[in-house]
């Protein structure tokens, strides 16, 4: 039985307030991104000069933009793969029945609950050229002494580490969810029909899991194109020249620090369009191969 | 600034405004500012009595156009214990960039410290280099004749500078520390000896040193002519708003009488490290045997009084500075690890930066 109301006002004024919310703090400021990006602007705002499409000419021919392009994919692909692997393989752990394992659970999802800023804080002191206690140990083991303020590769390894870390908890979560929905007796059919302990997880469980990892994917990709802006502000500031600056780091740099309203906006509608299409493909094709029990 | 600039166009600024001082160029353009001079009446405060330097930085086309309020410069700040276990003369700053390489080789070298110098503000270390030989940093006299259409950082000279500093980096005696006041971690921490750093921080660094701190003029490169050390810091902006009430300018005109009597300015002055804004000021803390006590405290004032006064040295005026200081340290971070040549990361900065110069030109038409 479908519910019906009882006037064709009432569903509308129901839906009105979200409605509202979207449309006020996220399509008004994104037509009017839009507009922003055909105008070179003043800082004070009181000068707009019509350039066309010349900001998307410079985005797309610009020889720096391309640059952090290249690097945010491999930003992103670094903490994909490390984040979702790590987590997964501590979520299996996890799942086990120990003494205490409501416990280790606990102190396992800690990481979500800091705020980007804060974990890049307690990164960038471990990795403190002068006094980190990781150099410290590095400068033990391997007689050298890395200054990541001087190394761009160095620098973002070490950003890579640190927002893969901050995604930790909240992999860890779902995939804890996805393996505890595994009835048991699957697991057991398959240890009778004698398939060693790998084969089961990753002929059996992986698989069940695939929804799950389709959907973190996704999550974890957009974290690292979009969220990960607190984390390099306090870390790196996009350096040293330019060695970790991320799309969306450029994004704010050119339109906060260097106030080019235009050509920020600009970019923010690259990046909009350029997310988009990859959310998309990743559902086409990916998400195609994902078994839905 | 940006705050600053998102309430101007909200149309319900502030009244008073700090801004640091490469934001001066901005302002001036912005139109949405009454000059100091026109704030306070004529007479009402002595401005003969405020630091040349100082009035020099903040005056354009004749005349001052915001308040002056923490000023500071960059020195050099270093570390006498690590020196005497070097076997180095604790009393003696070196001067001379070779002074740096030699003396920095000999603390390294004997484990005194692990590395020799840090500073943060490249880019500022490099527009200081700059004054301090008495170099134009861009054109039309450093932006005071006209507006400034390109940077002169890519000179020879400046190329010399950095070389210099990558010099140091290969030798390991250079430890760069990021673009702010991290480097003062590795300095405080005993891990690097020398720091060049703003006197903004003097306050903190000595009281947060557990070592006898010495401090010095920023290093010298020898036979280049001798220019000053350039004010940095923030000053004061009126804004006009949607216009001002008499009683409120006058307001503000009081307020900036306090903030400038001896009394309050010798204060700020112990308590950071900032210059004193007037003579009248230093003479308080003389009389008080405040620079006997604290000689640090003394350094920047004799470093902006040793050359002469030029456009070179009155500090560069840019529009959109804040970016160009963004593109410039990339620039240096870029010749420090080794990414790029010395010159071509200069190269490569100021062509970025003179199209911004004229991006912002053509805004301003």
């Amino acid at each position: 039985m479908e519910g019906r109301f009882p006037n064709r006002t009432l569903p509308y004024l129901l839906i009105f307030p979200s409605i509202a919310i979207v449309a006020i703090f996220l399509i008004l400021p994104s037509i009017q991104a839009l507009y922003l990006s055909f105008f070179e602007v003043s800082p004070f705002g009181n000068k707009f000069l019509f350039v066309g499409l010349n900001n998307f000419r410079e985005i797309l021919t610009s020889e720096e933009y391309q640059f952090s392009l290249r690097l945010s994919a491999i930003f992103a692909i670094g903490v994909v793969l490390l984040s979702m692997s790590a987590s997964l393989g501590m979520a299996v752990l996890a799942n086990k029945p120990l003494r205490g394992i409501g416990f280790y659970r606990t102190l396992l999802l800690w990481p979500y609950a800091f705020s980007p800023a804060v974990a890049g804080i307690v990164w960038a002191l471990l990795f403190e050229p002068s006094s980190g206690l990781m150099t410290y140990l590095i400068r033990l083991t391997t007689h050298q002494s890395p200054n990541w303020m001087m190394a761009p590769n160095y620098a973002l390894f070490v950003t890579i580490l640190a927002a893969a870390w901050k995604m930790l908890g909240f992999n860890i979560v779902f995939f804890l969810a996805g393996l505890q929905g595994i009835p048991d007796e699957i697991v057991e059919a398959a240890q009778v029909d004698g398939a060693s302990p790998r084969q089961s997880f990753w002929r059996v469980v992986f698989p069940i899991l695939s929804p799950m990892t389709f959907f973190l994917f996704i999550m974890n990709s957009l974290y690292a194109f979009f969220e990960v802006f607190g984390l390099i502000d306090v870390m790196t500031q996009g350096g040293p020249g330019r060695g970790t600056e991320v799309l969306i780091y450029k994004l704010y740099r050119d339109g906060f620090v260097s106030i080019r309203w235009g050509y920020a906006s600009a970019q923010s509608i690259v990046l909009f369009v350029l997310v988009g299409t990859l959310t998309l493909l990743q559902f086409r094709y990916v998400g195609r191969r994902v078994f839905y029990r | 600034m940006t705050k600053g600039i998102a309430a101007i166009r909200a149309g319900d600024p502030p009244h008073i405004l700090q801004v640091y001082e490469v934001g001066t160029e901005t302002m001036i353009d912005s139109g949405a500012i009454i000059p100091v001079t026109e704030v306070v009446k004529p007479g009402e405060i002595n401005w003969d009595d405020y630091f040349q330097p100082i009035m020099n930085y903040y005056t354009v086309g004749g005349k001052l156009n915001s308040m002056p309020f923490n000023s500071s410069t960059a020195i050099l700040y270093y570390n006498k214990d690590v020196f005497k276990k070097a076997g180095l003369d604790p009393e003696k700053a070196p001067v001379t960039y070779k002074d740096f390489e030699e003396m920095g080789k000999k603390i390294v070298s004997s484990g005194a410290a692990r590395g020799a110098i840090t500073f943060g503000w490249p880019a500022w270390m490099l527009e200081q280099a700059f004054a301090f030989h008495n170099q134009l940093y861009a054109n039309n006299e450093n932006g005071r004749k006209g507006r400034a259409t390109e940077v002169l950082f890519n000179s020879p000279f400046g190329v010399e500078v950095v070389s210099g500093w990558k010099k140091w980096a290969d030798e390991k005696l250079l430890m760069y520390g990021g673009r702010e006041y991290a480097p003062n971690k590795a300095f405080l921490s005993g891990e690097v000896a020398m720091l060049l750093q703003s006197t903004s921080q003097m306050s903190t660094i000595e009281q947060a040193a557990s070592f006898a701190v010495g401090t010095g003029f920023l290093p010298r490169i020898e036979g280049k002519p001798q220019g000053k050390s350039v004010i940095g810091g923030a000053s004061l902006w009126v804004l006009k708003g949607k216009g001002r009430s008499p009683q409120e300018l006058d307001a503000m005109a009081k307020f900036f009488k306090y903030i400038g009597q001896p009394e309050q300015s010798a204060k700020w002055h112990e308590d950071t490290g900032y210059f004193p804004a007037t003579h009248a000021a230093e003479k308080l803390l003389r009389d008080q045997g405040w620079f006997k006590k604290h000689p640090n405290f003394e350094t920047a004032f004799k470093q902006i009084q040793v050359g002469p006064d030029t456009p070179a040295t009155r500090g560069v005026l840019l529009g959109s500075f804040v970016q160009i200081r963004d593109i410039t340290d990339t620039a240096l971070e870029k010749a420090f690890s080794g990414k790029l040549s010395p010159q071509a990361a200069l190269d490569e900065g100021a062509r970025e930066t003179n199209k911004v110069l004229a991006e912002y030109g053509r805004l301003q038409k």
